[in-house]
């Protein structure tokens, strides 16, 4: 486990729309499955005394925490508010900063990640599921019951192809340690080697598996920085370059990024790269 | 040059500029640095080349520097490590540069090149990209050269990507559609297209993507991947159903209200499958 443990006090930032009421109910839900604290408040500005899912409503997170005790934010708050709501967070004294919110324009990002980190401040995301600690906490979106608790740590640019690689391992008797999704943007907060060097520390996990796609250099690199054992799968072996394939920072730019380079420069690190994600339990088996 | 095609782009209308008298080319540059999460700033005194190259094959002449967006200016000391032997007069354009980079949302500002004349400096050749998330904000409307299909898919909501293949995809989420895609190449088969539903997919959405993708004249086997917590199967079938085309559907479904989604559709002929490989290969083997 890695961020955060069952016994942090969950804000859920933009707490009254259709998104953040919906998961304040699936958070809250996991969190009684574990006895962790939960989803302790909702901030929406504007709509404070309301209630949100059953979780009292405050109109700034600063008043939330005079009545409550909470160390982690998740946002769902819309793109053009969703930076401010990451500082807010960090101003607050959060450490964590769980941005689930899509479409924030990336000076935005930019701005509050660097904030945040004058505060101490992590962010995952944005435009992610969030991460889940299987028998510990749920924070964002995934589906809780395709998850075991275990050894495997999983950090992923996607959402759901991230839930059908843990599906695999939960098949295959891998269970999980973490699993965050850092987020489809081209800037993201915590980066692959932000997780691994998390990972490191942790006592629970094992062997890591880096889910990748087109775009940047992140995914190598997170493997150049860490001593783990990992395994990797990097999607849009078949994407054509300069078109963007769903996430904003998919794109293959000026010949960077390609699927195909990516996996070479992860071989030479000996690095295994999965084919298919069918064989990820596979490699994993092997280099535990 | 009119009615001839530049890089698969048809020439519409050009431009005339007064002859500059050029004594030096320079190249400078702003751009979003996914690894630092701030503004890289590039600046050669070998302008008029494709940049590129030039950092490919001599990176040592290329100056850069990395600035937080927090900061509102290039401090001096920055400026004078990147401008080297270029006259003090560059060093105010970099600052006018680094401001429209900033003000305007950009992801890339450039200008190249910045050519020094009896007269003095002057932007021959300059290029602004804004970030597609910012567009609304800086009140630009965007006029992209879009087929129809494509302005369909914008309307709804959906991200597509058009490719010469036969089989059709559609997908919830950038990574498992890509994933999808990778498979088909990967059982060598030919995708027709990518598209993300992206989250919630309902009957309604789902209609319109496989209608969408049905009438891609080249699709003859359509596939639909989704996975998800919050997709409801049974409005997935309700919209597969709905749609009523005449290719065949291979469907894989995980979700909430899996079963009933599942029966809804095999009642009425169509192809279940219990995951995405299965899917692809049923599919490639369908178009053999």
């Amino acid at each position: 486990m890695i961020y955060a443990d069952k016994s942090a006090g969950i804000i859920v930032a933009g707490a009254t729309g259709r998104q953040g009421a919906f998961h304040i109910a699936l958070m809250n839900e996991y969190a009684k499955t574990v006895g962790g604290a939960g989803v302790v408040a909702g901030v929406t500005p504007g709509k404070g005394g309301q209630v949100a899912s059953g979780v009292p409503v405050y109109n700034s997170i600063r008043e939330a925490m005079a009545d409550i005790d909470a160390e982690v934010s998740v946002i769902f708050v819309p793109a053009a508010a969703a930076g401010d709501s990451i500082m807010e967070s960090a101003n607050a004294g959060l450490s964590l900063a769980v941005t689930i919110t899509e479409h924030i324009p990336v000076h935005d990002t930019m701005n509050a990640i660097a904030f945040a980190k004058l505060h101490d401040c992590a962010v995952i995301g944005p435009n992610g599921p969030g991460l889940l600690s299987p028998g510990e906490i749920k924070l964002g979106i995934m589906p809780s019951h395709l998850f075991s608790r275990g050894n495997i740590g999983v950090i992923s640019r996607s959402g759901t192809l991230t839930y059908e690689i843990v599906d695999e391992l939960t098949k295959a008797g891998l269970g999980q340690s973490t699993v965050v999704g850092i987020g489809g943007d081209p800037v993201v907060g915590q980066t692959f080697s932000d997780v691994l060097r998390r990972f490191e520390e942790d006592q629970q996990t094992k062997a890591v598996v880096l889910i990748g796609e087109v775009g940047g250099a992140l995914e190598e690199e997170g493997a150049r920085s860490t001593n783990l054992p990992i395994a990797a799968y990097i999607a849009g072996i078949s994407a054509p370059p300069e078109k963007r394939m769903g996430h904003a920072g998919a794109i293959i730019e000026g010949g960077e990024g390609d699927a195909r380079s990516k996996i070479e420069r992860l071989q030479k690190m000996e690095v295994p790269v999965a084919s298919r994600p069918s064989e990820i339990p596979g490699i994993i088996k092997k280099i535990l | 040059m009119f009615g001839k095609s530049i890089k698969g782009v048809a020439v519409k209308e050009i431009l005339a500029e007064e002859r500059l008298e050029i004594q030096h080319e320079y190249y400078a540059s702003i751009a979003v640095d996914r690894s630092t999460k701030e503004a890289l700033i590039l600046f050669t005194e070998e302008g008029g080349v494709d940049i590129e190259i030039l950092a490919r094959e001599r990176p040592s002449a290329i100056r850069r520097a990395s600035l937080p967006l927090l900061m509102t200016d290039i401090p001096p000391f920055m400026l004078r490590d990147l401008l080297g032997e270029a006259p003090r007069e560059a060093g105010k354009v970099l600052q006018s540069l680094y401001t429209a980079f900033c003000r305007k949302d950009a992801i890339l500002a450039e200008i190249n090149p910045l050519v020094a004349t009896p007269a003095g400096l002057f932007a021959a050749d300059a290029k602004l990209i804004v970030d597609d998330n910012a567009l609304r904000r800086q009140g630009i409307s965007c006029n992209r050269d879009m087929t129809d299909r494509e302005r369909e898919a914008e309307r709804h909501g959906f991200s597509y990507v058009e490719l010469e293949g036969n089989i059709g995809v559609i997908g919830n989420g950038a990574g498992l559609t890509m994933a999808t895609l990778d498979l088909i190449s990967f059982f060598k088969g030919k995708a027709a297209n990518f598209l993300d539903v992206g989250g919630g997919a309902d009957q309604e959405r789902v209609m319109h993507a496989v209608r969408l993708v049905a009438g891609v004249p080249s699709v003859k086997v359509i596939i639909v991947n989704l996975l998800g917590g919050i997709t409801r199967c049974d409005e997935v079938a309700r919209g597969i159903i709905a749609a009523g085309i005449s290719q065949e559907v291979f469907v894989r479904l995980a979700g909430t209200n899996e079963e009933e989604g599942r029966s809804l559709l095999s009642e009425r002929g169509y192809r279940m499958v219990g995951s995405m490989e299965e899917a692809v290969r049923a599919a490639v083997e369908a178009v053999r």
